[in-house]
């Protein structure tokens, strides 16, 4: 053994120029376990660093701004919860509030109130899925299962009172479709008190894990200015210290009857997106909770005409999804369908800050940036 | 700021050139003529007492004679919002803002996809959304015809 040469150099098969490095490309995706749903990187390699990324997108087009000018306004509700369907309630309340807004309907309380915790029981519930895909892209296993244990409970909630698991169509313009049913109330009670302790259980597993901190902290680092310039929004701006939530700073529906802290990273980088995360499901919790106790009796909807047409203008509702600002921006020419309705969705924006992230970052590390970044595809394709 | 005011600092800036239009829900909406959109869109983030430096959403609207640019914006620094409105030609050329807000990247390539707009200057052109074969035009505007397209009546 001892003349076996040491050197890969040395032998003589291999010469020096053929050692050397260059870059190269790497095709990723579409079809990716890492990329949950379908999106392909074509990433720019020197070794295992990585030079440059660009996303190509598309994949999930279904044109649905499209769809919208061809349907009437209450046709075009259940198209919504396809456009993302992890937290499709939140996309439901976005549009209703736009046609709203823009036919000036009044809510009536309750129905607020409904919005309200169906809202953030599914922001809970994308929030977990988040969760657990993210620590199964690092190679945890059991946080995924503990997640999809709790929002089972949610979806079980939710199906109680629309009939739905996950495309709900629950929401109207003018208020909600039927009433909760008279064990939901209870039911949500208890599984606001069970949830609570549920989160720390995540985190004795994650937060201070020093597998977890080694994959995370200082990975993926997107610093405000640059997140500001990307239109970044949601948890992902919120993680680079900018305290900025649309239900706080710019409250719709009834959230300013509601106390609630919103949470910020300071470092900018993965970890810092998961503790935020962690942090507004326990505030999304408490708002479940302080909702509970005080929701009103009354109305549920709004009266509206049998043929519904808003009046001619322009007008543009946000709320603040689960990644971020959604907004709907529609124009009407005072007819039975839309003149135009723009779907601003969060993924879009955040997603395009992909490569300012990745820049210098290791391969394996692209896998755990991009679970952090939180997209999903068919909010980004439309 | 107030909304007087920020109309007042463009209206100086650009005199005769800014015109307010009604929008549901917010205050400030102003039209500008396409060739100043670059320069409105940079008097408006780099001015201090403006600071718009989100561009949330950026879109286009057709209306058969004529194509509407609309810029949603915000400033974090001063919290309000405005929009600003352009129009053009159905094959317009405008300038992009990409060199304003890199935001604009993407949106600016979904709009010329979908729209058929042209952005000068534009860093990254290639279309985004539709299949890499595609060849049935622009589909989002209102008199496109697709094979399997058929339209509600208008009522």
């Amino acid at each position: 053994m001892s003349d076996y040469p040491r050197n890969n150099l040395d032998l003589p098969f291999i010469t020096t120029e053929q050692t050397g490095t260059e870059e190269f490309i790497v095709n990723m995706g579409p079809q990716h376990p890492s990329t949950h749903g379908v999106c392909r990187l074509m990433l720019k390699m020197d070794g295992e660093v990585i030079v440059d990324v660009i996303p190509i997108v598309g994949y999930l087009h279904r044109a649905l701004e499209k769809i919208a000018e061809n349907r009437t306004y209450l046709q075009f509700i259940p198209y919504t919860d396809r456009i993302d369907y992890v937290s499709a309630m939140l996309c439901n309340h976005g549009f209703c509030m736009a046609v709203e807004k823009l036919a000036q309907i009044e809510v009536p309380q309750r129905a607020e109130y409904i919005r309200v915790i169906m809202d953030e029981l599914n922001r809970i519930a994308s929030h977990l899925i988040w969760l657990g895909t993210f620590s199964l892209d690092l190679g945890a296993i059991t946080p995924f299962l503990y997640c999809f244990r709790e929002r089972e409970m949610i979806l079980d909630l939710i199906e109680m009172t629309c009939g739905q698991r996950m495309t709900f169509n629950y929401m109207r313009v003018g208020g909600v479709s039927r009433d909760l049913p008279k064990e939901f109330i209870p039911k949500a009670r208890e599984f606001v008190k069970y949830f609570k302790p549920r989160v720390d259980e995540y985190e004795a597993i994650l937060t201070q894990n020093p597998l977890f901190l080694g994959r995370t902290k200082g990975v993926g680092i997107l610093d405000q200015k640059t997140a500001i310039d990307y239109s970044v929004t949601g948890p992902n701006l919120r993680a680079s210290g900018l305290r900025w939530d649309l239900r706080k700073e710019e409250p719709y529906s009834v959230y300013n009857k509601f106390e609630f802290d919103i949470p910020t990273g300071t470092k900018s980088d993965t970890w810092d997106r998961y503790i935020v995360r962690i942090q507004e499901m326990r505030q999304a919790n408490r708002i479940v909770e302080q909702a509970l106790e005080s929701i009103p009796e009354g109305e549920i909807k709004a009266k509206t005409k049998p043929v519904f047409k808003p009046p001619k203008g322009e007008a543009y509702a946000r709320v603040e999804s689960t990644r971020g600002e959604m907004g709907f921006y529609i124009v009407s020419e005072g007819e039975t369908i839309p003149h135009r309705v723009k779907l601003r969705t969060a993924s879009f924006s955040n997603l395009a800050a992909l490569p300012e992230m990745v820049r210098g970052a290791l391969i394996a590390d692209l896998v755990v940036i991009f679970a952090s970044l939180d997209v999903i595809m068919p909010d980004v394709d439309r | 700021m107030t909304k007087e005011k920020i109309i007042k600092a463009f209206q100086d800036r650009f005199p005769g050139k800014m015109e307010e239009f009604p929008f549901v829900g917010l205050d400030v909406a102003l039209k500008v003529d396409e060739e100043l959109i670059l320069e409105v869109c940079r008097f408006a983030r780099e001015t201090q007492e403006l600071s718009f430096d989100l561009l949330t959403c950026m879109t286009c609207i057709d209306y058969l004679d004529h194509m509407e640019l609309v810029y949603d914006l915000f400033s974090f620094n001063l919290r309000h919002r405005m929009v600003i409105k352009t129009s053009l030609p159905r094959d317009g050329e405008i300038e992009s803002a990409t060199q304003v807000w890199k935001a604009a990247n993407w949106h600016e390539r979904e709009i010329a996809e979908l729209f058929g707009i042209t952005f000068k200057n534009h860093p990254d052109p290639r279309p985004i959304l539709l299949p890499d074969d595609w060849d049935e035009g622009f589909p989002m505007r209102k008199d496109w015809e697709g094979k399997d397209f058929v339209r509600l009546p208008k009522k």
